[in-house]
């Protein structure tokens, strides 16, 4: 089982979207993806995507204006 | 599933295909394939003359078919009226800069063109400008439509050519074509129609419609991509710019594609006013669904003067990107006039060109229909649009709160 790590941070919508999409295309099933960035839209947008996709979001934390988001694919 | 039973790439997450993205390009009709077929394994000799070998004639005899048939389509009764080219972007750049070069330095350097052409016309009259003709970009109303009158003012004793397009490629507006090619006759100008998306799914008859140069292509209407044709009047002076052999009368040399000119022909006789009919059913139903369904829309276009597989609709506070990527998610294809998504990194210049903002050309969203959607096609692409729109409102900053 693979971890793909995603940086987006100062990406604006849509790429952290278009970027999170790309790693769901280029991993497989189980794999971990972790999507850091900063666009606080996007936050909110890749939980959506993710139910979209009848994914398992595994974790949604913030720090300091910068997010970080888990996702079992 | 294709027609093989091959499986194609499903949607990422998505158990729908809801392919309607007509415009852009549409799926190839299996009788469109068997069609070309014998021209790929059989008769695949290039086309020669009666003193030539026997498959060479067969395959001469069968690209004059062709040509006959897509001529008569236009209401043209010349088959040497119809050239064959590698698609509408050659078509376009044929017949303008094939005036240009023909009447340039004989009668004038001046061209006339709408602000919400498609890009081969818009940058074929770019590139002339550049090099010393002067183009004249004319403004069309907030539906799109250009009045012919501002044609006829804008017209000058130096113009050679008016270039306007018979249908939209974005918002599915239709040109009063048939006013403005009988003002350039008046005025003995000449006119370039670009049909790309009206052919066979709109009547053009150029009996009747003094147009001059008209471009087709096959990829909109369940044809092969890669193949299109310019109708060219008898009598139009048009210098040939594509050099090398004597094929299509002297005016594009090149190997002819005959599996592609039979794919052409075929898939433009396989369109039925029957089928524009539906398409226009489903086109209205969509609209209706979505403009009274949802709240903060806007229909791009005229309302009625539009192509019947266009609807193209602004969803206001939401980004056309966004949408297009939780639909495709969700197992849609469509297109926005959106920037960052778009390849020319710029806001649809059409939806700025009927005097919209960015805002609406942002969430600007094309919806185009084809042979293989149905109703439900339509059911489920409103059903999940309003889904997706509400749930990217709830997040932006900009939607208001209600």
């Amino acid at each position: 089982m693979a971890e793909c790590k995603v940086d987006v941070c100062g990406k604006t919508c849509p790429q952290p979207l278009v970027e999170f999409r790309r790693a769901v295309r280029q991993t497989a099933p189980g794999d971990i993806i972790e999507v850091t960035g900063t666009h606080p839209e996007s936050k909110k947008e890749i939980p959506l995507a993710v139910k979209a996709l009848k994914l398992e979001l595994l974790s949604v934390e913030e720090e300091g204006g910068k997010w970080t988001i888990k996702v079992r694919r | 599933m294709d027609h093989q039973g091959t499986p194609v790439s499903p949607p990422l997450g998505g158990s729908q295909t809801g392919y309607l993205d007509n415009a852009a390009a549409t799926r190839l009709d299996e009788r469109v394939l068997e069609a070309m077929r014998p021209y790929l394994f059989e008769t695949y000799a290039v086309a020669t003359s009666e003193f030539g070998y026997s498959m060479g004639i067969e395959a001469r005899e069968s690209l004059d078919r062709a040509r006959t048939s897509l001529a008569g389509r236009l209401g043209s009764t010349g088959a040497e009226e119809f050239v064959f080219t590698s698609g509408s972007t050659e078509s376009s750049n044929m017949a303008i800069k094939g005036v240009a070069m023909a009447l340039g330095e004989k009668k004038g350097k001046h061209l006339i063109t709408s602000r919400i052409e498609d890009f081969p016309v818009l940058n074929t009259m770019a590139a002339l400008s550049r090099a010393g003709y002067r183009v004249d970009v004319l403004d069309v109303d907030g539906q799109g439509l250009l009045d012919p009158a501002a044609v006829e003012k804008a017209i000058s004793p130096d113009t050679i050519l008016v270039s306007v397009q018979h249908a939209n490629q974005e918002i599915g507006t239709v040109q009063d074509i048939e006013s403005i090619a009988k003002i350039c006759r008046e005025k003995g100008v000449l006119f370039h129609t670009d049909a790309t998306h009206s052919f066979t799914r709109l009547p053009l008859d150029v009996g009747r419609v003094p147009v001059d140069l008209v471009t087709v292509a096959a990829h909109t209407i369940h044809g092969p991509k890669g193949t299109g044709g310019l109708y060219i009047r008898q009598g139009t002076s048009l210098t040939k710019w594509m050099d090398g052999g004597f094929q299509e009368f002297n005016r594009r040399a090149g190997v002819e594609d005959i599996p592609a000119a039979i794919g052409f022909a075929t898939a433009a006789e396989l369109v039925t006013d029957d089928e524009n009919t539906r398409l226009g059913g489903l086109r209205d139903l969509l609209m209706d669904k979505v403009l009274h369904g949802i709240p903060y829309t806007t229909l791009n276009g005229h309302p009625s003067r539009r192509l019947p597989q266009n609807a193209n609709i602004t969803f206001h506070y939401v980004e056309g990107e966004s949408i297009t990527l939780h639909l495709d998610m969700r197992g849609f294809s469509v297109s926005t006039g959106s920037a960052c998504f778009s390849r020319s990194l710029e806001a649809s210049h059409v939806i700025m060109g009927i005097g919209g903002d960015h805002e609406r050309a942002h969430g600007s969203v094309r919806f185009t229909f084809g042979r293989y959607n149905t109703r439900a096609d339509v059911d489920a692409v409103v059903e999940n649009v309003a889904e997706v729109v509400a749930e990217l409102r709830v997040i932006s900053p900009l939607a208001p709160k209600d």
